[in-house]
């Protein structure tokens, strides 16, 4: 029995000893903070962990501690999901999904800034100077209202990413003239100028077997025309195809017409119906995989770097690996466009498109101090120098004045896009329903994308749920 | 064992093995701490008064030779703070309504169960994913069990290299579930994949795409899951194969015994007791099957399950009481399938 | 049952031990194919982590790292490399900068350290409640029994809020001690059912003679009880770690930054970098994390096969 009594003792010892060290840890003397931060493991967040080590002095002379936890993209949610659910009050800032920014609001894990803003005139400058569409969606909820809580920090569009060597071959360019009567692109004016019909015909044009010609050689594998994401995990098909709905003229449930804004005749409208039409039409001049449910984000931007297909629409967040020849067969060989449009009847371009990147916000539990510091990170960050460096090494930034500057196109080739591109920039939801209302789109939209079921009862369906679920939480009322 | 030490202690005595007044001062101690003290604070003094009573226990079983609880007792408390007070908890929130991202909470008895059973969206729901679990169990144990057998037979006999060639066979079990979804999910690839390559080379045409349809999904996490878990089958089976005493084979080829009924009736009932045990396990194992699906398909061409779906919900969607009432209910198939195995082997050696 | 000694040869399993029959090196050949057909998958990846990223989804794939003088079409070969594995312990995270550890040797330390000290854990505590179970039984024993091994019948997500909510109140969560005892209730209820049906097996004539002699109880479990049952011990302890070892999910909410796992940290080359899948490095780190767990699992063999087998099979 001695032998269990040890053990008992051992264990809580350890108890204690656990115990004493937490505590020591906020014990710690008052002008040494310690600011911890959950972040998805990612160059953009370790350049800023890097910048932050080599170069924040704080103005408050306080010794500042950036604390950052770096956590695999795959279970990035779980794991904060969890531990803010939880209560576990362990981070006191975190890289977030805007579309997340409803649920954990809701639940008072998310601080509002207002009051920092208004205090800090520094700040406030700093919020106004960043384009509306990007702190529309990283920062206010309910979408587009006046109540702030989010910071950029990385933020993100979609793109094309362009197999120039192939496009650009004179043998191609000849026969797609002769085939379609129009000129393939080829040229940064042609690219930006694409509309989806063209995409299209890329597409079919460029679907070859192996051993068939493809740019003067005989291809080594079968080669595909396009990759978009069409996968079934987290929204790996529903900001592609809200994009196709937003340019065709349809919508998806609008957040910002609470609580007037209905689901069906909206999510399922002709419209809408045609947009997703549209998508679904793509598929055919796509590897096959996209058969499976499982072409997602990582999976077409791999088919690209392995030399695959001759576009892909993919974020920015992904072109570091396609630049690099340690990891891509394609890196000299690039182009990058703006992501193509629906020509309008007047041959102007229609252009929307989801929005991607992340936020980061401050947490309710965070003290004063600690609240004082995080604002004097913030300035910091969002201050021009600063938010160049952080685009020299490979960030975006959505400060105005830091990407009108001239000198940032010259940071990376697909800089060059991204000033026009935050015009059209939307956001789905920012409402707490946000995982019900994207599991169950996502769901559906599978079944359509797998040949299961049709554009229309797919959006039936969606229209249907969507309806339900939000006038049970009072964001639709009749 | 004298006659004394079988006498409980009186309730008012202060003795070490007094387990009555421990239970009774640690209770009173431990309601004023958590109405008086931070949660912090309560907590641990919650957890000496709990160590006190147990020590009150022990000291008393030790004293009365109760070495049965006294064992068991080590055991029990781990399992109790650790597994038993968790599951507890999530039984008591499946009969809230409660989401872990809100603060409110309240009390709605059935009704969750009722959803799921009767609601005429989650209903369908529950029923497909639940199909989709069966056959998903069925279809993985049967090929374990049956591949882990032929393979215990291959390695029943003693032969040269066996060790070598054995912890061949043994690996795919040490591996991590996340590296083995993502090698497969890489060879079933129609554009990449070894699979698709190798059909494509040899039958010629378009390349192969395994989970484009039902069948070919279920098919890929099946032979994924079963290579996978196999050997652990395998293992058991063999232990069994491996201690039939050489005598009985011996006595059997003088009479003549054909093969079939010297399996029935020499091997077979050594490998029943292990082949149930790994029946046992397996099953419960096949019943949370859900990384693999998550990795391999994310659940496209209907090969959800219910564990994806309670991760779904319980984490995804922060519906806390909805997913636990989905595990329970999961739990209820799970307890009535294990006890019918347990039945029937229980039932059949005594029947032999 | 295996006889006690064994020499030499018949550890390298070049002579008969045990069993049923003996076969001979058809057998051996036989068996060969078969078990490298299903160690494929396994042998592809290990071969998987000598590949650069831009080698490693060739089409059609590259199996061999040399031509074995001028037999392989050129097609087929990659130029193998061991920067994966000087990759899994320092690497530069983004394009340009300079290489910076990747914390992994602390996180291969922490499953090493946490597996082998839960497991034994369960071992020590699953032991004697097992013993308590076979030698004592309770009011009620099968159904402690069953509600033990019902503990292990619920996905873990459903009783994830609760314990996450105990350990931070108790300051467990992103400790040693937290994860540690989480696994070692893990461990308990296949520890206790297998220990059971060992001690089950054992005749008690010899514990009852050893009674009258005046042994205690105490002498009786460990002079006569447990050296019967060390092979049984070796196989729970080898079936615990194999079970624990590439436990997930509990891992991933419940260690912190310096107790992370490797199952967790593996999925830095699953999605980390901006890439998807870096194939090498995923290899790499699951190769050298396989390591350990076949070591152990292959010098206790012997003791896997005679253990179960000792348990579980009834006379």
């Amino acid at each position: 029995m001695t032998a269990m009594t040890k053990l008992k003792g051992l264990a809580s010892a350890a108890g204690l000893a656990a115990v004493l060290m937490t505590g020591g840890a906020t014990m710690a003397s008052a002008d040494e903070v310690t600011l911890t931060m959950a972040v998805p493991d990612w160059p953009p967040t370790r350049i800023m962990k890097k910048m932050f080590d080599e170069q924040y002095k704080p103005a408050s002379g306080n010794t500042v501690k950036l604390e950052v936890d770096f956590i695999p993209w795959p279970d990035f949610y779980t794991r904060v999901n969890a531990s803010l659910t939880s209560g576990e009050q362990k981070y006191n800032m975190a890289v977030s999904d805007s579309q997340w920014l409803g649920a954990f609001i809701e639940g008072g894990y998310y601080r509002k800034i207002n009051d920092l803003i208004d205090a800090d005139p520094e700040l406030k400058a700093a919020m106004d100077g960043m384009h509306p569409a990007i702190r529309n969606a990283y920062s206010t909820y309910p979408y587009t209202s006046d109540n702030f809580y989010g910071f950029p920090q990385f933020p993100d569009v979609l793109i094309n990413y362009v197999r120039k060597d192939i496009v650009c071959n004179e043998e191609e360019q000849k026969n797609f003239q002769a085939k379609y009567k129009q000129k393939l692109p080829c040229t940064n004016e042609e690219l930006d100028d694409m509309d989806w019909d063209t995409f299209e015909k890329v597409g079919q044009f460029f679907m070859r077997k192996k051993g068939e010609m493809l740019a003067g050689k005989p291809a080594d594998d079968d080669f595909y025309g396009i990759a978009y994401q069409a996968g079934k995990g987290y929204d790996f098909s529903t900001s592609q195809i809200h994009t196709m709905i937003w340019q065709t003229g349809g919508n998806i449930w609008d957040e910002t017409q609470v609580p007037k804004g209905h689901a069906e005749g909206v999510v399922n409208s002709e419209l809408s119906v045609k947009g997703f039409d549209h998508f679904l039409r793509l598929l055919q001049y796509m590897p096959p995989v996209a058969k499976t449910g499982t072409m997602d984000i990582f999976k077409t931007d791999e088919l690209f770097r392995e030399g695959k297909v001759a576009m892909n629409i993919e974020w920015i967040g992904l072109g570091e690996a396609s630049l690099d020849p340690k990891t891509s067969k394609v890196s000299d060989k690039l182009a990058f466009g703006l992501m193509p449009g629906l020509r309008g009847a007047d041959g102007k371009l229609v252009r929307w498109s989801q929005i991607g990147g992340q936020p980061f916000v401050l947490m309710t539990w965070n003290t004063d101090l600690q609240n004082k510091e995080a604002v004097g990170f913030v300035k910091w960050w969002l201050s021009p120098a600063i938010q160049n460096q952080y685009a020299a090494g490979g960030g975006q930034s959505a400060i105005k004045t830091v990407y009108s500057d001239p000198k940032y196109a010259t940071y990376r080739p697909w800089n060059r896009v991204w000033a026009p591109s935050l015009d059209w920039q939307k956001d789905m939801w920012h409402v707490p329903q946000f995982f019900e209302l994207l599991t169950q789109q996502q769901d559906q939209y599978d079944l359509a994308i797998t040949g299961k079921q049709d554009a229309k009862t797919t959006l039936d369906n969606i229209a249907k749920f969507q309806e339900n679920l939000l006038t049970e939480a009072g964001l639709i009322q009749k | 064992m004298s006659p004394v030490d079988e006498q409980q202690p009186q309730f008012g005595t202060l003795a070490p093995d007094n387990w009555k007044l421990a239970i009774v001062v640690g209770l009173a101690v431990s309601a004023l701490a958590i109405l008086s003290l931070p949660v912090k604070d309560s907590f641990w003094v919650t957890g000496a008064m709990v160590a006190m009573v147990a020590a009150a226990f022990v000291v008393n079983a030790y004293r009365r030779h109760y070495y049965g609880g006294l064992l068991v007792s080590p055991a029990i408390a781990v399992l109790f703070v650790m597994n038993i007070f968790p599951l507890l908890w999530s039984l008591g929130l499946s009969f809230f309504a409660y989401q872990s991202n809100q603060q409110n909470i309240r009390f709605i008895g059935l009704h969750n169960y009722e959803q799921l059973l009767t609601n005429d969206l989650k209903a369908p729901e529950l029923w497909g994913n639940l199909t989709n679990t069966a056959m998903f169990v069925v279809l993985t144990v049967t090929a374990q069990m049956i591949v882990g057998f032929l393979l215990a037979v291959l390695f029943a006999k003693q032969f040269p290299l066996r060790r070598y060639l054995l912890i061949l066979v043994l690996t795919p079990m040490m591996l991590s579930v996340v590296a083995v979804g993502v090698f497969f999910s890489y060879y079933y690839d129609p554009t990449f994949g070894l699979l698709s390559q190798a059909i494509k080379a040899w039958a010629g045409g378009e390349q192969f795409i395994l989970m484009s349809n039902k069948a070919g999904a279920v098919a890929g996490i099946v032979f994924a899951d079963a290579w996978m878990w196999s050997p652990f089958v395998m293992l058991l089976v063999l232990a069994g194969l491996v201690s039939v005493p050489k005598y009985l084979y011996e006595a059997a080829a003088i009479d003549r015994v054909s093969s079939w009924r010297r399996f029935w009736s020499i091997t077979f009932p050594y490998i029943r007791g292990l082949l149930m045990l790994a029946l046992l396990f397996r099953t419960i194992e096949a019943f949370k099957l859900a990384d693999l699906v998550i990795l391999l398909t994310k659940g496209a061409n209907d090969t959800m399950t219910i564990s994806y779906h309670v991760i779904r919900i319980a984490n995804e969607q922060n519906k806390t009481s909805e997913g636990a009432a989905l595990s329970y209910l999961l739990l209820f198939v799970v307890i009535v399938l294990t006890n019918l195995y347990l039945y029937i082997a229980n039932r059949r050696a005594r029947g032999n | 049952m295996a006889e006690a000694t064994t020499t030499f040869w018949e550890r390298l399993g070049l002579r008969k031990a045990s069993g049923v029959g003996e076969a001979g090196w058809g057998q051996t050949l036989f068996a060969a194919v078969i078990s490298l057909i299903y160690f494929l998958p396994v042998l592809l990846f290990i071969v998987t982590s000598f590949k650069l990223q831009t080698e490693a989804l060739a089409v059609p794939p590259k199996f061999f790292p040399t031509s074995f003088f001028g037999l392989i079409l050129d097609q087929y070969i990659f130029s193998p490399t061991l920067a994966n594995f000087t990759s899994v312990f320092s690497r530069a995270y983004t394009a340009g900068a300079a290489a910076e550890s990747t914390g992994f040797d602390r996180f291969f330390f922490n499953s090493i350290f946490i597996a082998s000290t839960s497991v034994l854990l369960a071992l020590v505590i699953g032991t004697l409640a097992a013993y308590g179970f076979s030698r004592y039984p309770l009011r009620g024993n099968d159904t402690y029994l069953f509600i033990i091994l019902t503990t292990r019948m619920l996905p873990a997500i459903v009783v994830i809020i609760p314990v996450i909510l105990m350990f931070r109140v108790a300051g467990l969560a992103g400790s040693y001690p937290g994860i540690i005892f989480l696994y070692t209730a893990f461990n308990l209820p296949f520890t206790i059912w297998m220990m059971k049906s060992f001690f089950d097996e054992l005749s008690p004539d010899v514990e009852d003679a050893a009674r009258i002699d005046g042994s205690s109880e105490t002498r009786v479990f460990f002079k006569i009880c447990l050296p019967q049952v060390l092979a049984g011990l070796a196989a729970t302890f080898v079936f615990g770690l194999i079970l624990t070892w590439n436990e997930f999910l509990f891992a991933l909410l419940l260690t912190g930054v310096d107790t992370r796992t490797v199952p967790v940290a593996l999925n830095q080359a699953v999605a980390g970098g901006g890439i998807g899948v870096l194939w090498g490095l995923l290899a790499a780190i699951e190769t050298l994390f396989l390591i350990p767990v076949f070591l152990v699992t292959f010098f206790l063999q012997n003791q896997l096969l005679r253990g179960v087998t000792f348990g579980t099979v009834k006379r």
